[in-house]
């Protein structure tokens, strides 16, 4: 079960030497922490590693959290740097082979989805399957401001840019990501005529 | 970029201030195209906001707090009282050099080429620092100062190069 104390409460805990209040906040927020590694990593493996590592970061420098902006704020702002770093790391690793592999991961979808047909699989599931073929960009944005519960400024703030230039991004990235939904149900509705 | 899209979804996001969103609001009841468009926003806004997270490992927290525990992780907490030994130990620094500095001008004679009369009411006396500051004790403070100051400066690079990796 989890802590029902604030963020900054349990900030302070863990401060004072409290480790369990920390797995208490890691707790809270793996879920959405996790989702957006998963938008830039693609893979589940390299999406936790980038996850774990960035929970260690903000451990490791909780102390100099001035508690100015939301502590997701600050934590989302830890996972896109290092998400941006893994992405950068990534590109120079790879040749072009390795990026036909990565849009396959994408079509590829974990097994338990291979069994659902598509009279089973819910709209919900279309729209994660449309986020993932975004730009990680466009994906953090959306997935920040739908799940995230971040406004726009505080969106800035973790991605380093201004208000005005997120408020494009978002309208870009909610209508790429439209047509993509509609790309994906009208390929469903043919596959089953 | 000013389309009917972009103002339904500043209209829809609460971004838009009041006179705008009354606008949109009477095109939306009177317009169809708006309507249309409004509505069909608003049932794709409900979608991407009802989209699931996906969940990690059962071991991630498990997986992160051993980590921390495997690096010895107690040196955030550590950090935490820094500005205080950081305090004290400037403290230290600047009380022990203004020592130095009163110490290096009570050995200047200063009657040496000057035939300026000091007034007898100002004629303090000032305490012989000599007898306080022998060789040896002298030595034995700079050498603190510097097992002091090669301590910090390795205390910085293993912090700068934690950060690194």
């Amino acid at each position: 079960m989890q802590s029902k104390l604030s963020d900054i409460e349990l900030i302070e805990q863990t401060l004072g030497g409290n480790q369990s209040a920390y797995a208490d906040l890691v707790k809270r927020h793996q879920r959405f922490v996790f989702t957006l590694a998963l938008r830039f990593a693609k893979g589940r493996e390299d999406a936790e590693e980038i996850a774990q590592d960035c929970f260690i970061k903000a451990y490791r420098s909780l102390s100099s959290f001035q508690q100015q902006s939301k502590f997701s704020t600050w934590l989302y702002s830890i996972v896109y740097t290092t998400a941006m770093t893994f992405l950068r790391k990534r590109r120079l690793d790879t040749s072009s082979i390795d990026d036909d592999e990565s849009y396959i991961q994408i079509e590829n979808k974990p097994s338990g989805y291979d069994e659902y047909n598509v009279e089973n699989k819910s709209r919900s599931y279309y729209i994660n399957q449309a986020i993932e073929q975004l730009l990680p960009d466009d994906a953090t944005i959306i997935t920040m401001f739908y799940k995230g519960e971040q406004s726009l400024e505080e969106i800035a703030q973790v991605m380093g840019i201004e208000a005005n230039t997120v408020k494009v991004k978002l309208f870009r990235a909610r209508q790429r990501l439209k047509e993509r939904l509609e790309r994906n149900l009208k390929h469903e509705v043919n596959e089953l005529i | 970029m000013n389309s009917i899209e972009e103002k339904l979804w500043d209209y829809i996001d609460g971004n838009c201030p009041p006179d705008e969103h009354k606008a949109i609001a009477m095109l939306i009841e009177q317009d169809e195209v708006y309507r249309k468009k409004y509505n069909e926003l608003l049932q794709l806004n409900n979608e991407f906001a009802a989209m699931e997270l996906d969940e990690p490992s059962m071991a991630f927290s498990y997986n992160v707090m051993e980590t921390i525990r495997a690096e010895k992780a107690k040196q955030p907490l550590k950090a935490a009282v820094d500005k205080r030994i950081i305090l004290g130990i400037a403290s230290f620094f600047v009380l022990t050099l203004s020592a130095l500095v009163i110490y290096m001008f009570s050995a200047v004679n200063w009657s040496a080429g000057n035939g300026v009369q000091i007034p007898e009411q100002l004629n303090m006396q000032i305490p012989h620092v000599n007898t306080f500051f022998t060789g040896p004790v002298v030595k034995a403070f700079l050498f603190f100062d510097l097992v002091m100051g090669l301590f910090l400066l390795d205390h910085y690079l293993r912090r700068k190069t934690a950060a690194k990796e």
